[in-house]
């Protein structure tokens, strides 16, 4: 199953924070209080967005023949993203 | 199905639109010279008088570059993002498609019949038209087919501007009606200079 990693908190919609890291191996557990990475704050479909950007070495062209979408289209959704990624940004400092 | 039909844009921009659209718009024009259907502006559908298959050309691509230029240059100025020329007027052609079907409307004279019939029952205007019951209805019926053949290309250039201006809420809403009135008013103008001409 591909589980879904929360990043707000279900009960008042603050954003969650690492506690606790596990070690699969020897079971070893680390205890502390890490702020999540502003990658892993992106829903999976703009974490993804990003890794096809890389991949198709930042061009929209290709992005759009892979996704099978217009020039345009792709353009908004990287519009959006960077709108996004500011706004965290603002909000973490 | 419904969402390709309404906004194929999200899948077809530029310069495959712009050929598209093109061929569409070329069409379009042929179509209405031999169907006796007009397009006085960038929304209005009327049958009329014979004129040379070059008017109608003309007049179908006035309309379609009147309102991209003018879309364009909105997009230009509101828009954050970075605008393709290309994508604002290959998606404006492409959204031209419903008025492909407008202009085989008027193979029907159906139309044309009910509004001189409509002329003489309301204002005494014209010589007297007889229309039987079966007519009126069918005339009927292709008013309400090309009003919502209007709405649908409304409907495809509002999308089309959308995706091709990333523009939202408000400044899109605004910049569309404005846009779509400026250039009613611009293409009737052209439109006039055309007839005068041919």
């Amino acid at each position: 199953m591909n589980k879904k990693l929360p990043v707000l908190c279900p009960s008042c919609s603050s954003e969650l924070k690492v506690q606790s890291l596990h070690c699969d191996n020897c079971e070893t557990t680390i205890n502390g209080l890490y702020h999540l990475p502003l990658l892993l704050k992106l829903d999976q479909k703009e974490q993804y967005f990003i890794i096809l950007f890389i991949q198709s070495s930042g061009s929209l062209k290709i992005m759009a023949q892979k996704l099978k979408f217009s020039y345009p289209t792709v353009r908004n959704m990287l519009d959006d993203l960077i709108k996004k990624i500011n706004k965290l940004q603002t909000e973490i400092s | 199905m419904i969402k390709k039909l309404l906004n194929p844009f999200v899948y077809i921009a530029g310069s495959y639109s712009l050929l598209i659209g093109l061929l569409i718009i070329f069409c379009t024009s042929v179509i209405g010279y031999y169907s006796s259907i007009h397009f006085p502006d960038i929304l209005s559908v009327k049958t009329g008088p014979d004129y040379p298959v070059m008017y109608h050309i003309l007049q179908s691509i006035a309309n379609w570059l009147v309102i991209s230029a003018i879309l364009y240059l909105f997009a230009v100025v509101f828009s954050k993002s970075r605008i393709r020329l290309i994508d604002i007027f290959g998606t404006q052609a492409l959204a031209r498609f419903p008025y492909l079907f407008a202009a085989l409307i008027g193979f029907s004279n159906a139309m044309d019949k009910f509004g001189r019939y409509i002329l003489r029952q309301l204002l005494e205007q014209g010589d007297p038209v007889v229309m039987s019951a079966g007519a009126i209805t069918i005339a009927i019926v292709l008013i309400v087919v090309t009003l919502f053949l209007t709405v649908w290309m409304v409907a495809l250039m509002f999308n089309a501007y959308k995706i091709a201006a990333n523009l939202k809420r408000g400044k899109l809403i605004i910049t569309f009606i404005t846009s779509l009135i400026l250039a009613i008013v611009l293409s009737a103008f052209i439109n006039n200079k055309l007839i005068q001409i041919f």
